[in-house]
């Protein structure tokens, strides 16, 4: 029976907590009496018969919607778009959830005859996907009958011919998605949902869409009236997608949306331990987690990097829904919940994480300093429900090497943006005001996007803005062991310890401030009132 | 042979006196042959030796097999249950290449149905099938039951089974039809049945051949088939036939098309054209899958731009 | 009198040459030079003057000689034992403070009528610098006449000697020299007509003396939209920013820099478009390199640090239709104008340290590490010297 999250109170009998420190772990003491850990629910059992699952979704709808087999008929044309590289994180086990569906589907448009159909990888301005994970997200027999026909692929959204402007929201914003999605008789959507940020009308308002269309949702002032993104009742992000997702409706595109959620069992044995308390760990745990920390100590670090990244998570769908986009939603924000909330009261002076080696955006890819801060102020920050962790002016310690790295082919104007852009200020209205337009339209950025595996050239404004909300809302931020220089580019604190990093907070937020440490693996939903 | 001979009793049999009835040996050849001592402990170490460093190199140089469709397999591994693998049949290296192809837990918990007339003709052949193949003896001229309840009791017990429902090796390339003993043991037993296929393994050592040729095999497997509630044993095992077949289809072209043929019942069917020999013969060679681009990757690359 | 004397000694040479490659500046502990006591240089003629310096600097090509990496171009053209020195301001015997132009032209040298480069106002390319009443030598501080900075006392021909203002510093007075080589530098960059005209665009590679002064002298014409320079180390950077660089940015920065700015694609390691005009000030293989991979097509790479041998790739150079110049010295018009600069610019901040002339190695090994140690410019102090005195 899965234990739900709570909230444990220091004492001076409480073990060292476990911190993610990127591609490796650290065992830090935290100050007694004035902090407290929020700990995740345990992960939810996994569905016994997924396949049965998806076939049941599949026929029996949520919301206003007929059955999958209802809507497919011979000679239609059929468009499946599907979540891209940056989920789930760490990559599953095979088979994909995404394979899963992707069959089903298929399997049921086989019956009916459909001939014209196409995959497309629904990632926005990601990186294009490369062979290998193509195969890994929808498995070998898709990949082999649709790639070499041209009927899989990625999604262009620099492609002028490739793209179809539907229309715009009350607001002004451009509804513009690839044509080819826009043009079929029927588009599914097959999404699956690791925070509470994904799904709904995000995944084909975003997902599909171009730069016209995201800088409408994707810009400083979106960001900083979400608050936070995870909650999309109160996240000015979604109320933009949900607008465009009526657009898209009125223009006649035709969605049915498969959701998924998956549990939080991150880690395969042995390293399942990392997720347990740390005052249950038993001998072979402890025994474990000292082996493997002083090995990755000596390991270098891009064999750490390839060791991490080639970690096949054991996590498994714990949900499925189709049918009707928001309908659907619905059911999957509600099993998101049940996975990850946690219910904590108050805020604190000081937030503290430790940051893992993995993020949406470096998937088999390095970690650089822009990507550290998208993950700790952007995602970590904002997992919360009601009101941040951290009180107003409070300070974010967050620890992580940060190495002043970048994968040249994936991030080639991240790059660009932390020896430029940021040297000059890391203010993200003034950022968007001066340099976001020259990097969206560099020709370069653009062709290496079409033709490479390399994010769009305004992708790091977006990690950018993703923080705009923390950075407006926090007094400092403190990075524990991390690479001085690239800490102070960032515009944050480096510090070597823990003890020195709370010692530098105290000058913020004044000695003896409380403290919340957010534990992780696995991630949580922190309902804060 | 010679010095005991000369040496006499007890050196050397006895011969029976006048007048009295010589006790029948019991027989132990053929179906009645006493497999159970290969399933004890030395006999298993040695055939996981034998599996993991000589078959297992062995089926690489000699057949390269492309084994396909594993992960279809992920759910049934997960419950750790025996499982029947029914596979057709065209040449003798069949046995080893599925053996050497299934994943855990089932690798090396798995029993092989074999001809008893032609494997356990005498106890020599008998001990070697046992011991490498872990083989049983399966009646194919008649069913009998006793093969039948022993294959079930070893399945009650937790062991795969691995069976050619075909009963023997198709003589020229096309499928023969499928007996029944897969289906029945699966509705006996309750354990679900994996089709697999096996393709290519005629070039390598077909029926009739002396010596082996290299050659590429595929080792095709199936989503695993649990009998509908009011399925009996012939409908199943014709299922069973179909779904073999489309896993034909789908190594020999693509998945998504031999779903779409499977759906509108065009599948092209195991055995082949209603024709003569040569015409036969002739249409078998369209069903060599072209090897194209390599098909197996394990886990991510780094993209190569240069 | 007191002066570091540079000989002819083979073997010292060798030695210099091998302590130059293991660490810059300890040719000077291991080779020719010498601190010596000898008879101050007689005057050439009676038109001469002599000159007692008060600051002496090092520049980049003494050390190159010093180190025996300088090319053996140079040797019909200097003649030993030599006093090196040619960034000197000086004492004259009436007691008003000069700064030496050190080259040697066809007027110094007594050549009447003067060579063709001479007589159009070119005095750095002038064709007699190892001929004429005077021993060989292309400047003061590579003669054996002449003397050099580097002492005590030294001679010069009147056309050599310009007036120092009052209100000027000997720091800055040291600088004017250097200063007129980047007034040179930066003219030669901006195109023939000194008027107003389109803002061009223009890279400097290097940020030591020479870089930092090219920044400023460019700062001072105003011609240019925006001037990159490639600086190692933090101060530099720093002055560069003050002296009036767009962008400073570290060397290996400086492709990415150039792509974003002007908006270029990249074929491999080549940029497609690239900066019209590019000033090395190092002049080492590594930044002839990257000059090359940064121009634009049909830009033109100024080369003003002295080179030595060096190997290069020249292909981008032929595809793209690219100038490579080189940038010797300064004419006179350059060297009014170097006061002008030093003055504006404040430039005697730029001198980081000075060293007696006992303290020669200690000095030539901080200017050999200038950069890393935080200093730009090093100088020879001789006002403390005791034989400056009057006899």
């Amino acid at each position: 029976m899965p234990r739900p999250g709570f909230v444990l109170e220091v004492d001076r009998s409480t073990p060292p907590i476990l911190f993610h420190h990127g591609e490796g772990f650290r065992l830090t003491r935290l100050p007694p009496g004035r902090t407290r850990v929020i700990y995740p629910p345990e992960p939810v059992a996994a569905l016994r018969d997924p396949d049965g699952a998806v076939r049941h979704a599949l026929l029996n709808p949520l919301g206003d919607s007929d059955p999958l087999p209802a809507l497919l008929r011979p000679g239609m044309k059929l468009t499946i778009a599907f979540d891209d590289i940056s989920l789930p994180l760490p990559q599953m086990r095979a088979p994909d959830v995404r394979q899963r569906v992707i069959e089903a589907v298929l399997d049921l448009a086989a019956d009916a005859g459909v001939d014209d159909v196409h995959l497309i990888a629904a990632l926005a301005l990601h990186r294009r996907m490369t062979e290998a994970e193509l195969r890994h997200a929808v498995g070998d027999r898709v990949y082999d009958a649709f790639a070499p026909s041209g009927r899989l692929y990625n999604h262009d959204a620099e492609d002028p011919e490739g793209m179809a402007l539907l229309g715009t929201t009350e607001q002004g914003e451009e509804v513009e998605i690839n044509r080819r999605a826009a043009e079929s008789d029927l588009l599914v959507y097959v999404n699956i949902n690791l925070v509470a940020m994904d799904g709904g009308w995000k995944s084909t308002a975003t997902g599909l869409a171009s730069y016209r269309s995201l800088r409408h949702h994707h810009n400083v002032r979106t960001m900083r009236h979400s608050r936070s993104f995870m909650d999309q009742h109160h996240s000015e992000l979604h109320s933009s997608n949900w607008r465009m997702g009526k657009v898209l409706r009125d223009s006649g595109v035709r969605i049915f949306q498969i959701e998924t959620t998956l549990n939080t069992d991150t880690f395969p044995k042995p390293f399942d331990f990392l997720m347990k308390r740390e005052w249950e760990w038993g001998a072979r745990d402890r025994a474990t987690f000292v082996a493997t920390s002083k090995a990755l100590e000596r390991t270098p670090p891009r064999l750490a990097r390839q060791i991490f990244q080639s970690i096949r998570s054991p996590h498994a769908m714990s949900s499925v829904q189709a049918g009707e986009v928001q309908a659907v939603h619905r059911v999957t924000t509600e099993n998101v919940y049940r996975q990850q909330l946690v219910a904590v009261e108050g805020q604190t002076d000081i937030l503290t994480m430790g940051l893992p080696y993995i993020c949406p955006y470096n998937v088999n890819s390095i970690m650089n300093p822009i990507l550290v801060m998208c993950l700790g102020l952007g995602y970590f920050f904002n997992l919360y429900r009601g009101r941040p962790l951290v009180r107003e002016g409070g300070v974010l310690i967050m620890s992580h090497p940060t190495p002043w790295e970048f994968h040249p082919v994936h991030h080639p104007s991240y790059i660009d943006f932390f020896e430029q852009v940021l040297a000059d200020t890391t203010d993200p209205v003034e950022i968007e005001k001066r340099y976001e337009t020259s990097f969206a339209e560099d020709e370069w950025y653009r062709h290496l996007y079409r033709t490479s595996y390399a994010y769009h050239g305004v992708h790091p404004f977006y990690m950018w803005y993703w923080g705009a909300h923390a950075l407006e809302h926090l007094g400092g931020v403190i990075v524990v062991g991390g690479n001085a220089r690239a800490v102070r580019r960032l515009g944050f604190k480096p510090a070597s310890t823990m003890n020195d990093a709370l010692e530098m907070a105290s000058d913020v937020v004044g000695a003896d401030g409380s403290i919340t440490h957010l534990h992780n693996p696995p991630i949580l939903l922190a309902d804060v009132t | 042979m010679r010095l005991a001979a000369r040496l006499g009793f007890p050196y050397s049999a006895p011969s029976t006196p006048g007048g009295v009835e010589p006790v029948a040996a019991p027989k132990r050849t053929g179906v009645d042959y006493h497999s159970a001592w290969a399933r004890r402990f030395p006999a298993r170490w040695s055939r996981v030796v034998l599996l993991e460093s000589v078959m297992r190199p062995a089926m690489r140089v000699l057949a390269n097999p492309d084994r396909v469709g594993l992960d279809r397999l992920a759910d049934l591994a997960a419950r750790k249950q025996p499982v029947i693998f029914a596979a057709n049949h065209n040449s003798h290296i069949d046995t080893p290449l599925v053996l050497t192809s299934l994943p855990e837990p089932w690798r090396h918990h798995t029993f092989v149905g074999a001809a008893a007339d032609y494997f356990f003709r005498t106890r020599m052949t008998g001990a070697v099938a046992s011991l490498t193949l872990n083989a049983v003896p399966i009646e194919r001229t008649k069913v009998s039951r006793r093969s039948a309840h022993h294959a079930a009791a070893l399945i009650d017990e937790g062991w795969s089974m691995l069976i050619f429902p075909e009963g023997g090796r198709s003589p020229d390339g096309w499928g023969q039809p499928f007996r029944g003993g897969a289906a029945y043991l699966s509705l006996r037993c309750g354990v679900p049945v994996v089709p697999v296929h096996i393709g290519g393994s005629g070039r390598v050592l077909a029926k009739g051949k002396r010596a082996p040729a290299r050659a590429a095999t595929t080792v095709t497997f199936g989503a695993p088939l649990v009998p509908g509630g009011d399925e009996d044993s012939r409908r199943f095992g014709a299922r069973l036939e179909r779904a073999v077949a489309a896993l034909a289809d789908e190594a020999a072209t693509d998945w998504y098309s031999a779903r779409l043929r499977a759906h509108h019942g065009t599948t092209p069917v195991l055995g082949g054209p209603a024709t003569t020999s040569w015409r036969r013969a002739w249409a078998r060679g369209d069903h060599r899958r072209p090897r194209g681009s390599a098909r197996r990757r394990s886990g991510p690359t780094w993209p190569d731009l240069t | 009198m007191k002066a570091l004397v540079f000989e002819r000694n083979v073997a010292r040479y060798a030695a210099a040459a091998v302590a130059g490659r293991l660490a810059p500046g300890r040719g000077a502990a291991h080779g020719p030079l010498a601190l010596r006591d000898i008879d101050p240089p007689d005057l050439p003629g009676t038109e001469w003057a002599r000159v007692r310096p008060r600051l002496a600097g090092i520049c980049g090509s003494d050390l190159a000689t010093l180190d025996a990496t300088s090319s053996r171009y140079f040797e019909p053209i200097v003649s030993f034992p030599f006093t090196p020195g040619h960034e000197v301001v000086g004492d004259l015997d009436d007691g008003r403070r000069v700064v030496v132009v050190p080259i040697l032209t066809c007027a110094v040298r007594g050549i009447v009528p003067p060579c063709g480069q001479c007589g159009a106002g070119r005095e750095n390319r002038c064709e007699r610098v190892a001929f004429g009443g005077l021993e060989p030598g292309l400047q003061s501080g590579f003669c054996c006449a002449t003397g050099g900075g580097w002492s005590t006392a030294m001679v010069a021909h009147p056309a050599q000697l310009r007036a120092v203002p009052d209100a000027m510093s000997d720091d800055e007075a040291v600088l004017v020299e250097p200063a007129a080589c980047a007034v040179h530098a930066a003219r030669r960059a901006t195109g023939p007509t000194d008027g107003p005209g389109p803002a061009e665009r223009v890279a400097v590679i290097g940020a030591g003396t020479l870089g930092l002064l090219t920044v400023a002298a460019l700062a001072r014409l105003g011609r240019h939209e925006l001037v990159v320079v490639t600086a190692k180390h933090p101060h530099q950077r720093r002055l560069a920013g003050q002296l009036g660089a767009d962008h400073v940015v570290s060397p290996d920065e400086l492709a990415r820099t150039v792509r974003s700015l002007t908006g270029s694609l990249r074929a491999g390691a080549q940029l497609t478009g690239g900066i019209e005009t590019v000033i090395d000030c190092v002049g080492s293989d590594a930044s002839l390199a990257q000059a090359l991979e940064v121009v634009a097509p049909g830009g033109t790479v100024e080369v003003v640090g002295m080179p030595a041998r060096r190997t290069l790739d020249l292909t981008s150079l032929w595809h793209r239709e690219v100038t490579l110049r080189g940038c010797y010295a300064y004419d006179d018009r350059d060297f009014d104008d170097a006061f002008d600069l030093v003055r504006e610019a404040r430039l005697g901040r730029l001198v980081s340290a000075t060293y007696p002339l006992s303290r020669y190695r200690d000095a030539i090994a901080h200017a050999a590490h200038a950069g890393g140690r935080g200093a730009v410019k090093i100088a020879f102090d001789l006002r403390a010297e005791k034989e400056r005195r009057l006899p």
